[in-house]
């Protein structure tokens, strides 16, 4: 690996190819994401255990779909077209997450999304709002101070839950599901746009230093929450599967979001009422 | 004002410059602190606060009106 280069990039133009297309890669991923983990929150604003936590989904969402606009606007400087990226897009062209493919069941899975999945897109973010690339740096930072919050609000409710056998057992089962997904989101250790977007100094991390990072923020909650069977089967996740991983986009598999979400994240309806 | 069992009324404070003085902005139900906190920001996000602080109600001791501390109308006897 090279070393870690220093000094800074103005604009995209700064950017050579190879680095340009990893960083629209990462961006879009992201806000691929964020936009329908959004739409996830969004679900429970009326289911959520109580009146607060419903209030919480809600600002939640639409933190997350702030998120998702400005990430998508920042691929206009990379040369992508950010409307053609949010409104036109087939389901498997998303970059998204196994784990966004369709609305969760339970509140627990919810919570997985909140505390594991959403913690991973966090240090994502966070590795690129020192980044040398210096258009990202003043829209990451309001948004890793909302999700603090998120991070918050999950580990408060695990907390909750754990406060019964029933409970911690309904996490656990819940959170096992994430735990894997949210672990191998960030790639594999020799994931080419880590090396690219690493040694030039627009990431700061390799994927294996972001896993250690996520692993260092969630396990000590894992444990409060006495889930240290999971903790322990976390930290050992080194060892991750990659048989069915797809590269380009981030996820198991081929597949993407289903036909209903596709339709709401990509706003068909409220399009077919635009006339030209 | 009705609240699950394990859970906390928490008593909210927020002023939205240094120099303001901490009032009290309102009321959340919560099962833990950690919730109470979320709960509190994103509930009351009607402005940019310089500083919010929660706490317990019942962290809080009534040195006149013993009977009924943080009553907003005398019906309400929470």
């Amino acid at each position: 690996m090279n070393p870690v280069q220093t000094g800074s990039f103005k604009s995209a133009a700064d950017l050579s190819d190879p680095q340009r297309e990893a960083l629209a890669g990462v961006l879009l991923s992201l806000a691929d994401n964020k936009r329908i983990l959004g739409m996830r929150y969004g679900e429970w604003i009326l289911g959520a255990p109580t009146l607060e936590s419903g209030i919480a989904c809600s600002a939640m969402a639409q933190d997350e779909w702030g998120h998702g606009r400005i990430l998508y606007a920042t691929l206009k400087d990379l040369g992508l077209d950010p409307g053609h990226l949010e409104h036109e897009r087939p389901a498997g062209e998303y970059l998204s997450s196994e784990l966004l493919d369709r609305p969760v069941p339970q509140w627990p899975d919810l919570l997985a999304l909140n505390l594991l999945f959403d913690a991973s897109l966090s240090v994502q973010v966070q590795a690129l709002t020192d980044s040398r690339y210096e258009p990202i740096h003043y829209k990451t930072r309001k948004l890793l101070e909302e999700e603090r919050f998120h991070f918050e609000h999950g580990r408060g409710w695990a907390l909750r839950l754990s406060e019964t056998e029933a409970g911690r057992e309904a996490l656990a089962q819940a959170f096992r599901k994430a735990l894997v997904p949210s672990l191998r989101w960030f790639g594999r250790p020799d994931a080419e746009y880590g090396d690219l977007l690493h040694s030039s100094g627009i990431m700061l991390g390799t994927p294996d230093a972001l896993r250690d990072r996520w692993l260092a923020q969630v396990i000590p909650v894992l444990a409060e929450a006495g889930l240290s069977e999971l903790a322990a089967e976390a930290e050992s996740g080194t060892e991750l599967d990659w048989s069915d991983w797809n590269a380009d986009r981030r996820r198991r598999g081929e597949g993407g979001p289903d036909a209903g979400t596709l339709a709401r994240i990509r706003g068909d309806k409220n399009r077919s009422m635009l006339m030209d | 004002m009705g609240h699950l069992s394990g859970e906390r009324l928490y008593e909210i404070f927020a002023r939205q410059k240094r120099e303001d003085r901490l009032e009290h902005i309102g009321t959340v139900s919560a099962p833990n602190p950690e919730l109470a906190r979320v709960y509190a920001w994103k509930t009351y996000d009607e402005a940019t606060w310089f500083e919010m602080v929660v706490a317990p109600r019942d962290a809080f001791r009534a040195v006149n009106r013993e009977e009924v501390p943080f009553t907003l109308h005398p019906a309400e006897t929470a």
